[in-house]
């Protein structure tokens, strides 16, 4: 099968699968005992104005008709009204997406690139003392139960050095100065990052040693590797230059699902650290009964990781050769 | 290897180490050399528990909207601190009105809005006919306002149909918007199939303020910064004997997802004001911090257990009666609250002292475990209780596991379930839902308590009315006491309505009927005193306890601010708030 | 390599000889063993759990207080870890988690593989439209992340019982496992007695229960130990976020007390335990399941012996 075919028959599958997801959440989402006005309501408010607001929020239409407007609005684009903000989830995400990238995408550039390095380097000891020491220490990260790391930062790092700030992306007393500069402001942001990308790296490194060290191995069973030595060059060129490239295949694939699934640990790193992003949003809006917001968070979950999966299949057939489709 | 994934392979797995090294550390550098830089500002730091979810009047139901919104728009009237009277705000004067309570007549401060446009009578009336026609929350109280005159710019004239006691202590506790603002927004809200939806979700990014401060900037996920407002009314005028700013720079409100980093921040001085009432479990430390001042204010709230009145178990008064005499408030108070509240007698707040009836008598106060069972065992047995065991032995002694309660039928009591909302929600409600199970199994009622998610809670209670009991809250209680009428009144027993125990008592429905029209505040008085009464005696919600309202603050910036009822984030108190000479 | 089948190993069925002395294996492996001994540790913990209410009903993890102590407490003699923010004792409360945990952990895995292995067996074996449907399901729900979804639903429904989480984790976990099953028996299936049980008139259910099955087994016992680390993390994060069930004590659901009644930086004697006792437990399950990994696996044991 070409190239060509199979990206197509996996984009079919796809859009079949998103529209499983979507309808199956719909329907979840709108028979759930929850109800989106328990926190809009007070008893000052009487029953006929609270009747009101449902016919307003077109809460009472049957829920076949709803689920038609919610299917057509969304292939026009509109992706529903949160009720919580009273703003198009299209908005609001819009507005929280950047910051969970931003924050996810270098913590696991980041990892990856310290646990692929380390990971290099200990496969070569393999057996040795230091090589038994630093995979238990990646294992012992690997398995660290990621909102106790993060308080723990928070508790070591803000409270009790107070070198980081305790919450948030940024500094409101520097940004609202007009006469801050952007330098500044990158340096802000930064120095909010440091301790939420410290938890994430610790949690993610890990695995990425681990990953590259067991590839490492494996690829040293490779018969160009015994070529290598044959030819008797050193061993830091074999290691670096004929070893590594090859091992570091499965960890591009780790780094590009776990970016996909960033959002689901991103809901517990960024509720700690109050960062404002999609995973905070998407807790708080469960925990809000604003269906409209949660759905979209989680509608886009699934386009990224489905996405992800895509791309990291395809790009998997253009490094290893040996894959056919 | 083929040429095109080598290209790849370039592409994706060459990384420069080296240069992202090199990279990072003068950027690593920077971060810490700067990091713990002085970011002092001269405004003051205000912490909400969360971000503020719109700005739009028709919207904010949450706490942290409405903190900021105060600021903002403003009502004819505002309560004093100290009395808790009204007092002229954007109005002139008391307003006058005719002897049968129909007309009332109401003359407007000289005020602008901060783009400098006049505040009009105009604007009154516009604001008014928004409510009626697009039929806003709280519409259903200007039903009876049958038309708003503006004979001229400063004065508003309200033609009531009937008279109303609640109309300037419930109906005029509106804000007043500017019409030339929100004319436009109406006139497209009105186009659409649904008007009042459209209208909610108005984005009112920029709020024209008629009160001490206007909107600077609104940074979402991060702050919102709020400036004087140059055309504030009250500016240097004596208001109720206060001389108003505002004299500060502005205001910057923060967002603290939790209580904790809130806390630090305080102490570590990056905040003046925590909104948020301050739990129990920080008093100590922060009272041992320099600076920092804990001020309590006292709370109209209401946290109560609710009882099915529609079907059995609780259908039967004597054992709603029991269970109150076996709830230790005392104990909710002083362990749950760590003592940072009261025990509640009345469905009215003991502090608001114009209704609040103390002649309740107070079933079950100071008495210990052994005796509330007795004082149970005995309304229970009166009204035709029995057990498989009894809980008092034949010499009268207690026993630790007495038998299933059985009806005066004669069957065993089925068990019923006590739902409370969960832990994380509030922790004192739901640890109350396990208390008070296990006091009710000291004599036998097959109780359990069940933590429910909040809106499901509400769905189960309110809509669909099938449970046996709850324990819920209202952590905002007018001072107007016809909430009572919406709480008891037999009207209000329906799907979604307010009477979620199903209480009917025809007594109760006239004396609140009349309460609500009667115009003299003594004879009004004596009709609240009863339905209090009434429903004292009859237990369809069993008043529980009242927090105090705790909230901490820095003194070594800022002073000046006004305790009142619900706390120090009032209107008063950032417009006398001060910065505190030679502060850091 | 073959001496360590002792005689008597080898009456019993093949499968049952390569648990036994794979089992042997994992004994000798110093991961697994360290594993094992963590989780020997741990289930001690769990079985001790049933001892302090017995003590006194103050030590009650859930409801039990300190008649005395009324806020959070650091360790004394009466509480060991101290109590929390309305005087109930920690320690028992921990003991209370690790019950928890095991009961979350094993169940969720045990019937995320159970389900794996079922579908995955059927898939590769039976193949065609059935395969497709099944593989297509798998897709389908592995593509959700587990803890997300479980969040929703427990937020949705009011609070779920320690149970339905249970069951809940285990029904979004098992495509991974049904996956790899597939290709073990798609690779069986080629094998010659596979063959000839089919044409001895086996039935396809007897092919696949007594053929197929055991020779996966070790395969999904590997599965069931990583699954078991999953499910205990999904559970504790999901109690931490306030979506656990609220009438167990659970380690996660000690953390979300901890940090909502704001006690983080005030009581480390509170914030440590549970959070260690997470990290080490899902640890011990790793370690073992790497352990068994790495025996499963022929070539690194190759290599590992060699």
């Amino acid at each position: 099968m070409s190239l060509k075919r199979y990206i197509l028959r996996r984009l079919v599958e796809m859009a079949i699968i998103f529209w499983i997801i979507q309808t199956v959440l719909f329907f979840l989402f709108h028979l759930a005992p929850g109800d989106p006005l328990s926190r809009m309501v007070d008893p000052g408010m009487t029953h006929e104005e609270e009747m009101a607001l449902i016919e307003q929020l077109g809460l009472h239409e049957p829920l076949g008709t709803q689920y038609l407007y919610f299917l057509g609005n969304f292939f026009r684009g509109r992706f529903g009204i949160s009720f919580h903000y009273g703003q198009p989830v299209a908005r609001i995400i819009a507005q929280r997406l950047p910051n969970t990238i931003l924050l996810f995408t270098t913590a696991v550039i980041l990892s990856a690139l310290a646990g692929t390095w380390l990971g290099k380097l200990i496969s070569w000891r393999k057996e040795n003392r230091v090589d038994k020491l630093v995979t238990t220490g990646a294992l012992v990260c690997h398995t660290l139960f990621l909102p106790w790391i993060a308080m723990l930062l928070l508790w070591f790092g803000a409270f009790k050095l107070g070198w980081f700030p305790v919450n948030g992306m940024i500094s409101p007393e520097l940004w609202v100065l007009p006469r801050t500069t952007i330098l500044e402001k990158a340096v802000d942001i930064t120095w909010h990052m440091v301790l939420p990308m410290a938890t994430l790296f610790l949690i993610h490194f890990g695995s990425y040693l681990l990953i590259m060290r067991s590839s490492m191995l494996d690829t040293l069973t490779e018969d160009y590797i015994f070529t290598a030595r044959a030819k008797g060059l050193p061993e830091k060129i074999i290691r670096d230059r004929h070893a590594a490239p090859n091992a570091r295949l499965p960890v591009v694939t780790s780094v590009g699902l776990s970016l996909a699934f960033s959002i689901n640990g991103g809901a517990l790193t960024e509720t700690v650290f109050s960062w404002p992003g999609i995973g905070r949003e998407l807790v708080f809006a469960v925990s809000n009964n604003d269906y409209p917001l949660a759905l979209g968070c989680f509608l886009l979950i699934a386009v990224v990781v489905l996405t992800a999966n895509l791309v990291v299949d395809i790009l998997y057939g253009y490094l290893d050769p040996r894959i056919r489709y | 290897m083929d040429g095109r994934a080598k290209i790849i392979r370039t592409m994706f797995l060459k990384w420069p180490l080296k240069k992202v090294v090199l990279l990072l550390v003068p950027a690593i550098a920077a971060v810490l050399s700067t990091g713990c830089h002085d970011n002092k500002s001269n405004l003051l730091r205000i912490g909400l528990a969360s971000e503020p979810k719109t700005l739009n009047v028709w919207l904010a139901s949450d706490a942290s909207s409405r903190a900021v919104l105060r600021l903002i728009y403003h009502p004819l009237y505002v309560r004093d601190p100290k009395t808790l009277d009204f007092v002229p705000w954007l109005a002139e004067s008391r307003p006058l009105y005719d002897p049968a309570g129909k007309t009332y007549t109401i003359g407007l401060r000289q005020a602008r809005w901060s783009d400098g446009h006049p505040l009009t009578s105009a604007d009154v009336a516009f604001t008014v006919k928004l409510i009626k026609e697009f039929k806003t929350p709280g519409w259903s109280r200007w039903k009876y306002v049958s038309k708003v005159e503006t004979p001229d710019q400063r004065t508003v004239v309200f033609h009531l149909k009937k008279n109303f006691a609640t109309f300037l202590s419930r109906t005029l506790q509106i804000v007043i918007l500017p019409a030339h603002k929100w004319r436009a927004v109406a006139r497209a809200a009105r186009r659409t199939q649904k008007p009042l939806a459209t209208l909610m979700r108005y984005k009112n990014e920029n709020p024209l303020s008629s009160g001490p401060f206007v909107m600077k900037q609104w940074r979402k996920g991060a702050y919102i910064h709020l400036a004087p407002n140059p055309y504030f009314f009250g500016r240097h005028k004596i208001i109720a004997g206060h001389r108003m700013g505002p004299l500060i720079k502005g205001v910057l409100f923060k967002f603290y997802g939790t209580t904790d980093v809130a806390m630090l921040a305080l102490r570590k001085g990056e905040l003046d004001m925590y909104w948020q009432h301050i739990q129990p479990g920080y008093m100590d430390i922060l009272e041992n911090t320099p600076h920092v001042k804990i001020i309590n204010s006292p709370k109209s709230a209401l946290y109560f257990m609710g009882f099915n009145t529609r079907r059995p178990p609780f259908d039967d008064v004597a054992l709603r009666r029991a269970v109150e005499v076996l709830v230790d408030k005392h104990f909710i108070v002083e362990r749950l609250l760590q003592g940072q509240g009261s025990e509640m007698w009345s469905i009215i707040p003991e502090g608001n002292r114009r209704w609040y009836n103390p002649h309740l008598p107070r079933p079950g106060e100071g008495l210990n475990r052994e005796q509330r069972i007795r004082k149970a065992y005995q309304i229970l047995s009166a009204a035709g209780y029995r057990w498989q065991k009894p809980p008092l032995d034949a010499d009268g002694k207690i026993i630790a596991r007495p038998g299933d309660l059985l009806t005066p039928g004669g069957d065993p009591l089925k068990p019923f379930t006590i739902l409370t909302p969960p832990a994380d929600y509030d922790p004192a409600r739901a640890i109350s839902g396990t208390m008070i199970q296990e006091w009710l199994r000291e004599i036998g009622m097959p109780a359990k308590a069940r933590p429910m998610e909040f809106g499901a809670l509400i769905q189960q209670v309110k809509v669909r009315r099938n449970f046996d009991a709850f324990i819920l809250g209202y952590g905002r209680l007018p001072l107007d006491p016809d909430y009572m009428r919406s709480l008891f009144h037999s009207r209000n027993d329906r799907p979604r309505g307010w009477n979620m125990s199903g209480y009917h008592n025809p007594e109760f429905d006239r004396l609140a009927t009349a309460a609500q029209r009667e115009m003299n505040p003594r004879k009004r008085r004596k009709l609240v005193f009863a339905m209090q009464s009434i429903i004292a005696a009859d237990v369809p919600y069993l008043p529980l306890y009242l927090p105090t309202l705790n909230q901490a603050v820095r003194t070594d910036r800022f002073s000046g601010w006004v305790s009142m009822l619900d706390g120090i984030g009032n209107r008063w108190s950032f417009c006398l708030l001060r910065e505190v000479e030679g502060a850091p | 390599m073959k001496d360590n089948i002792t005689s008597s190993t080898r009456n019993l069925p093949y499968w049952s000889q390569a648990l036994l002395e794979n089992w042997g294996r994992l004994r000798r492996n110093p991961t697994g063993r360290l594993g094992l001994i963590l989780l020997l540790a741990f289930a001690l913990m769990a079985a001790g759990s049933f001892i302090p209410p017995l003590v006194s009903p103050i030590y009650n993890p859930m409801h039990g207080v300190d008649p005395v102590i009324s806020h959070t407490s650091g360790p004394s003699l009466k509480h060991w870890l101290g109590t929390d923010f309305i005087g109930r004792d920690i320690f028992s409360q921990l003991l209370a988690g690790a019950r928890v945990a095991f009961m979350v952990g094993i169940t969720a895995a045990f019937m995320s593989v159970v389900l794996g292995v079922a579908v995955g067996i059927l898939a590769g074996y039976a193949g065609g439209w059935i395969d497709t449907i099944l593989m297509r399901t798998a897709d389908m729900i592995m593509v959700m992340p587990t803890l997300l979804v479980v969040l929703m639903a427990a937020a949705l429904f009011g609070q779920l019982s320690i149970w339905t989480i249970v069951a809940m984790i285990a029904l979004f976990r098992w495509p991974g496992v049904s996956r790899v099953i597939r290709a073990q028996t798609l690779s069986l299936k080629q094998r010659p007695f596979i063959e000839a049980a089919r044409i001895a008139g086996a039935s396809h259910v007897r092919i696949m229960t007594r053929h197929l099955l055991p020779n996966v087994l070790p395969l999904a016992l590997l599965y069931m130990t990583f699954r078991v680390t999953s499910a205990i993390i999904i559970e504790a994060a999901l109690a931490f976020l306030g979506f656990g069930d609220p009438t167990t004590v659970s380690w996660g659901m000690m953390l979300q007390w901890v940090w909502k009644t704001g006690h983080m930086f005030q009581a480390p004697y509170w914030l440590l335990p549970p959070g260690i006792c997470i990290s080490l437990l899902t640890l011990s399950f790793y370690m073992l399941a790497r352990a068994m990994d790495e025996i499963l696996d022929p070539r690194l044991r190759r290599q590992g012996e060699s």
